[in-house]
Parts: C-alpha cells; structure tokens; sequence
C-alpha cells in the first residue's frame, strides 16, 4: 500500500473492553502511523473534553456500560471530536441510534480490519474537507457546480450515478474505500450485497476517466477496497 | 386440600354457589316482606273503616252489633268495647281502654289483655269519640298473623337449604370435572416439558374454551416442533458453512507454515483471508437475518413507493446486467405506495434482482415490474435464467438452500430466506413461479 504514515501522529482514543480485539485495532492504526491510547468510557470523555484526542474508536458496550448514554452527553455539551461506533449489536435500529447518540459512523462486528481503518481514515479525512467547488487529482478536474469533469482538458461526459462515484473518491484521494463505504455514501444502501455489481460500475468509471497506455487511476486493494491514486 | 381451594375452578363453583344463594335469599326476603306488609297493612284499613262507620250507630244498636261480631268469632281475633267519656268500661271484650290516641287511626300495641283470656297479646286498635261522648274501641289480635308469618318463614327456610345443597352439588360437579380436565392438562404439559415433544394436549369432543385452548396449544407446539426441527438444520448448516473455509483454511495454513519460500506463504495467507471473508459473510447475513426477523416493530413504518424502490435499483444493477450482455427491462406505472421500512424493501428487492442478474446466462433477459393487481401491491422480478427445479420448489426458501445446479455461484445462500423474512414484515408473500424457462420471484401484498 501507498499509504505514507501522517506527518504528525495523531491521537485515536479507543475504548474497547475486548483485549484482544483491542490490541488488534491498535496495531493496526499504529502501522498507519497514528497513537493510539486505550481508555475507560470517563477517561475517554475527559480527553474528549480537553481537545486531546482527534477522533475516538468506541465499543457499544463496555463492561456492561452503554457508551452512547456518555456520547450523548458530550455532543450535548458540545464536543465535536468524530466519533466512530463498533458494535455487535448489528440491527438497523440499533444503528440509528447510534448515530442519533452522536456517532459519525457505526461499524458492526465482525469486521474486517481493512474496513475499520478506512472508516477512520476517511473519518478524519472529513475534517480536513474544506468547502471546494472543485475537486482535482493529476490532471483530473471535477467542478461541483458546472457538475462537470475534465481530464487534461478534455471533457469526460459521465452518468449522474458515475459522478457522484467519482466525487467520493475525489474527496478521499490516497485512502483506501471498501464497497460497504460506497454502498452506504454513495448509493444510500445499508445492507450487503452478494453480487460484484460495485465492482462492475469502478470498471465502468474507469473506462470513462482513464487514459489509454497509462495505469489506471483507481486501483484495487486486494481484500479491501479500491483506491483513487493521487500521486 | 389448600390447593384445592386453590384451584381457579373450585372458585368458580364457590361463586356460583354464593351468588345463587344471595339471588334466593332475596327473592324469599322480598316475597317474606310483602306478605306481612301487605296483611297488616290491610288490617289496619278494615278497621279504620270499620270505625268511622259504626261511630254513630245508636248505642243499642252497636251493643247487639258487638254481641254478633263476638260471638261469631270462634278464633277470638276480634276486640270491641265501648267507653264512657271517662274512659269507663260500658260493654265489650276488653275491660280497660289502652294508652293511645282517640282519633280514628289504627294503632299498634304490644300487649293487651282480652277479658276472657289471661295472656297478653299483640293488637292493632282504633279509638274513635261517639257522638255521645262516649268512646268506641275496635282491635284485631295479631296472633293470628304473627303465626301465619312463622309458617312463611319456616317454608322458606325449608326451601332455601335443598336449594343451597343442589348449588354446591352442582359447583362441586363443575368444579371437579373443570380441575380434572386441567389436571390431565398440567400432567401432559409437564412430560412435554420434560422433553416428550411428541405428545399433545388431549382434545375432547366439546367445543368449549378449554378444548379450543388446548387446540391452540397443539398448534403453538406443532409450530415449536417444526422450528427445534429447523433450527437443528440452521445449526447443521451453520456449522457446515463455517466449517468447510474453516477446515479449508487450516489446511491452507498448514500448507503455509511448510513451505520454504515466503513468496509461497502470502500467497497462502491471501487465500485463507478469502474463505475467512468468505465465512464473515455468512456469519453476518445470519446475523441480518437474525434482525429482519427479530429486530423492527412496525411502528417504524412509514409510506415508501415501490415504484421509485424499484427504478433507484434498477439503475444500480443496470452495469452489471449490461455486462453479462443481459437485457434488463423496467415497468413501473404510477407510485405504488405501502407502509414499510424503504431500507429493508431495498435490501429484499435487491436481492431478488441481484439472484436473477447472477442465475441468467450471458445474453439472457431480465423484467423487473411493479403493478398493482386487484389493488394488491405486487413487485414481480422475471428471468431467463436457469429456474428451479420442481423438486427443489419447496426449499428455495430454506434458510441456507442453494441449489444443486446454483452451487458454483458464489453466496450466503441466505438472500432468499433474508427476502422472505422482509416480505413477512410488509405481510407481503414471496412466492416463486415457473417462467418457462427461467424464474419468476413475486412479492405480493397479503389481502387484509
């Protein structure tokens, strides 16, 4: 993967009572380059309080205790850090209350660690978003407003479907996006597929966007996902 | 003995034995009470009569008259005398005038002696002023009437004891055939407990409540038999499914761990990650499953329009239907709307369109219409795929069932049963049909 650490580690607080499962999650963010520190649901709050943690990685329940009743608490004091649920309690319902509590995305187990990370990647990508009306990669150029997309100055007609694809990968260059994040953004589904019908429109897509002789722009993770080249 | 008491029949009976006996008790009372309202109650209004019409008869006259009425009164209830305005004795049957009020109303006194006889006796009497002066006294003994009413009493009490034994033979009689039904009940349920699955709750021939109780009951049981049944298949299967990648990856790994180069053991890992992926997804479309089935209330529905379900969809797996050079056709007329949750109604045609796409040959067909037909809301999906065998109509529907021709195709094998199980929740049916070649799959509205 391409993936370079960021430039300054940054803090993920994670609450989760399950060791092992734990300890995963945390060798897995720290080989992307991040500091991860464990933490109570209280102590997790207070960092949250203070500024001290960019986003936090929470386990529905933790030793019994439900964290969205303290998640609820800080987005009602008004703390905004990002918020990531994991949680075995899978249904839709549950879901929705989750994100209702205040959570920006919710992730039932089991789940692939490849998924984790790109949840959080894109997550903290999220902050850096900065309102654009035009997305560019290499020579490719989005303009949110004309709704129009050129590569080297050539215009590239798309399908409405085919842009809204484009643009998510346009606002997460260089991370690694799995098809359950494509269901969910792009097309609003929240449930799995059992067919490659994602797979089939980023081929589509890149036989609109790519260049002939040239490798194309968005490639595939084996065993995770895609991901829009941005070097 | 306490359990007996305790018995929800047994009070019934008791019940019914108190109310009857309160119901009689009040009939008697009633029929008691206007018996010796109405006898004295006529007493009196004789004797007023009586008075005001003998007042002014000449006092010979009233003599003679008072001698008849004695005379004739062989059961001397009768009282008549007369007073001089000193209230003196003139003539009569009573020697001394009672303490009462002289003005012609019938009075009640407790006790009063006649001349002839020694005992004191209840009486009603009216005094009236003649117009001499004198003072006219006429009475009635209620001795008499004091007796009639003991007979009544006496009846009555003699009524009410048969009464009351004839309503505790009969609670007792219901009470005891009701527990000994309930009885044979509880000692059956206990063995079904106890693990004898196959046993039922009798049923006799009566078309009572506890009859069509224990009727429900065996219904309720068949279904819970059928579900252990089930559920035993879901666990073999559950456990077939994990197993096989699993058993799979071990090898795999195995494999790995002996072989020289490192190049050769990625190359292992990655594999093994696939049927691991591969179980994941297993486990977590049980787990969908799981949710549709246990998960939302329908009190979270809300009006969502097929149609635009259907078209969103249509769009999504058009690409895909295009690569497999499959023609795919959309009919929808106007909205059709129903209550539902949008998200599952998505997730369940997804899946139908997603099996018809992946069960067609290349340069096969597809239709995907949405109508209403006879105001049912009906979503149908037709292919030109490879159908379903008859034999394997039934089971299509099975959690797991893939058939035998559909096991190259990759999946949970649980798209189906995830359908259906969303179906149920809109009470819609999913039901399957020839094509001709090929598979219909339709989701029709229940008639409510």
């Amino acid at each position: 993967m391409t993936n370079k650490p960021a430039t300054h580690p940054r803090t993920i607080v994670l609450v989760e009572d399950e060791t092992e499962m734990a300890n995963e999650i945390r060798g897995e963010l720290e080989a992307k380059g991040y500091l991860v520190r464990g933490a109570s649901i209280a102590e997790a709050a207070d960092a949250a309080r203070v500024g001290d943690a960019a986003m936090m990685v929470m386990d529905r329940i933790v030793f019994g205790e439900d964290s969205l009743v303290t998640l609820e608490v800080l987005r009602k004091e008004g703390v905004k850090v990002p918020v990531l649920v994991i949680s075995a309690l899978s249904s839709v319902d549950e879901k929705v209350k989750g994100l209702k509590a205040g959570g920006d995305d919710y992730l039932t187990k089991p789940f692939a660690m490849v998924e984790l990370v790109a949840r959080v990647e894109a997550m903290l990508r999220r902050l850096e978003d900065v309102r654009t009306t035009k997305l560019r990669v290499g020579d490719l150029e989005m303009d949110l407003i004309e709704k129009s997309v050129h590569r080297a100055g050539a215009k590239i007609d798309l399908l409405p479907r085919e842009f809204r694809l484009l643009e998510y990968f346009l606002r997460h260059p260089g991370r690694v996006i799995t098809r359950a994040m494509l269901l969910e953004d792009v097309w609003q589904y929240h449930f799995s597929l059992e067919t490659n019908v994602v797979d089939v429109h980023i081929s589509n897509l890149r036989k609109k966007i790519d260049t002939k002789g040239m490798p194309s722009l968005i490639v595939n993770i084996r065993g995770a996902g895609f991901m829009l080249n941005n070097a | 003995m306490l359990e007996f008491f305790r018995s929800s029949a047994v009070r019934v009976a008791l019940a019914f034995v108190l109310v009857t006996t309160a119901a009689t008790m009040a009939v008697f009372g009633l029929v008691y009470f206007q018996i010796r309202e109405a006898n004295e109650a006529r007493n009196r209004l004789i004797l007023e009569a009586e008075a005001a019409k003998s007042v002014n008869r000449p006092v010979d006259e009233l003599k003679s008259a008072f001698e008849v009425r004695l005379t004739h009164d062989l059961r001397r209830i009768d009282f008549a005398a007369l007073f001089d305005s000193n209230r003196k004795f003139v003539f009569g049957n009573i020697e001394e005038l009672p303490t009462m009020a002289v003005d012609g109303k019938a009075h009640y006194i407790g006790g009063v002696r006649a001349r002839d006889s020694g005992n004191l006796e209840p009486a009603i009497f009216v005094a009236r002023v003649r117009p001499d002066g004198n003072i006219m006294l006429l009475g009635r003994s209620l001795l008499e009437s004091y007796a009639y009413r003991r007979i009544v009493q006496q009846a009555l009490a003699a009524g009410l004891v048969p009464m009351l034994l004839l309503a505790l033979a009969i609670g007792a009689y219901f009470a005891r055939r009701t527990s000994r039904r309930l009885n044979t009940i509880h000692d059956a349920i206990a063995k079904i407990m106890k693990g004898d699955t196959q046993l039922r709750l009798p049923v006799g021939y009566r078309h009572d409540t506890i009859d069509k109780i224990s009727r429900d009951v065996n219904l309720m049981l068949d279904e819970i038999v059928r579900l252990l049944v089930q559920l035993k298949g879901v666990g073999d299967n559950i456990a077939h499914d994990l197993r096989s990648p699993l058993a799979v990856v071990h090898a795999q790994l195995e494999r790995g761990l002996e072989s020289s180069s490192d190049e050769q053991l990625r190359v292992v890992a990655k594999q093994a990650l696939a049927h691991i992926d591969k179980a994941m997804l297993t486990v977590a479309a049980l787990l969908r499953l799981a949710d549709v089935e246990y998960g939302p209330k329908s009190s979270t529905f809300r009006s969502i329009d097929l149609s635009a379900i259907c078209s969103d969809l249509f769009e999504f797996y058009e690409p895909l239907a295009e690569s497999k050079s499959i023609k795919m056709t959309l009919e929808t007329q106007s909205p059709v709307q129903i209550q539902g949750d949008g998200d599952l109604m998505r997730e369940a045609v997804s899946n139908l369109i997603g099996n018809a796409i992946k069960f067609t040959p290349d340069h096969g067909s597809v239709r995907i219409s949405v109508v209403r037909e006879d105001g049912l809301p009906v979503v149908r999906v037709c292919d030109s795929g490879i159908g379903v065998e008859p034999a394997e109509r039934d089971k299509i529907f099975q959690r797991f069932y893939r058939t035998s021709s559909g096991h190259r195709v990759p999946g949970s094998g649980l798209g189906l049963s995830i359908a259906a199980a969303i179906a149920n929740l809109h009470e819609f049916d999913l039901r399957f049909n020839d094509n001709n070649p090929g598979a219909v799959f339709e989701m029709v509205g229940r008639k409510r």
